[in-house]
């Protein structure tokens, strides 16, 4: 019915759901709008940091 | 200020009852427990982002779990993917053509599914933590 499909690349899918998910972690987390704004810009930076950093350490054993 | 103490004690002997109502509606629907206890910002962001993984989960046809699954994971997805509440129910209509886990896209697909549930089951915990005082 409402099925319409999303073509993401692994980079924009792990933004996307980093995004989502620091933005409910900031709003269950934190009582104020600065701190919550702080705690997911922090968050959703480790999240792709983190991504990214265990992507490059499995690179070799990829092929 | 002494007239006040039975409304309290009423109110506190209610507050089991309100913190289950307000995870009830939590689950059924991302950040509704959150609107009934008037925690407005948090209602909004709880239900974009647990609407936002569904929707894009499901966008990329992720494999949402039912009761029939013969394996420990699978019963495990579906735990994760039923406390997502309404958008498990709503399955159906924003996955017209189905899952598709041979592709990779797929199989993200189900982890947004997984992940929406279990971001929504924070919201429940918290909006039951709220209801029963033990959070502001």
């Amino acid at each position: 019915m409402f099925g319409a499909r999303v073509h993401l690349s692994h980079f924009a899918a792990m933004v996307v759901f980093a995004l989502c998910v620091s933005v409910a972690f900031a709003c269950l987390g934190r009582q104020t709008t600065a701190g919550r704004i702080k705690y997911a810009v922090w968050s959703l930076v480790l999240f792709l940091a983190i991504g990214v950093g265990i992507a490059w350490l499995m690179y070799p054993f990829s092929r | 200020m002494a007239t006040d103490a039975p409304l309290i004690e009423k109110r506190n002997n209610m507050l089991p009852a309100i913190a289950l109502l307000a995870a009830i509606a939590a689950w059924a629907v991302p950040g509704l427990g959150h609107l009934l206890l008037r925690r407005w910002g948090r209602a909004l962001f709880l239900f974009l982002a647990v609407g936002g993984l569904a929707v894009v989960g499901y966008g990329m046809r992720g494999e949402m779990f039912n009761t029939r699954s013969s394996d420990p994971f699978g019963a495990l997805g579906f735990l994760a993917d039923a406390c997502s509440g309404v958008f498990y129910f709503l399955g159906r209509q924003l996955e017209s053509s189905g899952p598709d886990i041979s592709r990779a896209a797929g199989d993200c697909g189900t982890r947004f599914l997984a992940g929406a549930g279990v971001v929504n089951l924070l919201g429940v915990l918290d909006a039951y933590r709220i209801a029963s005082g033990r959070k502001r």
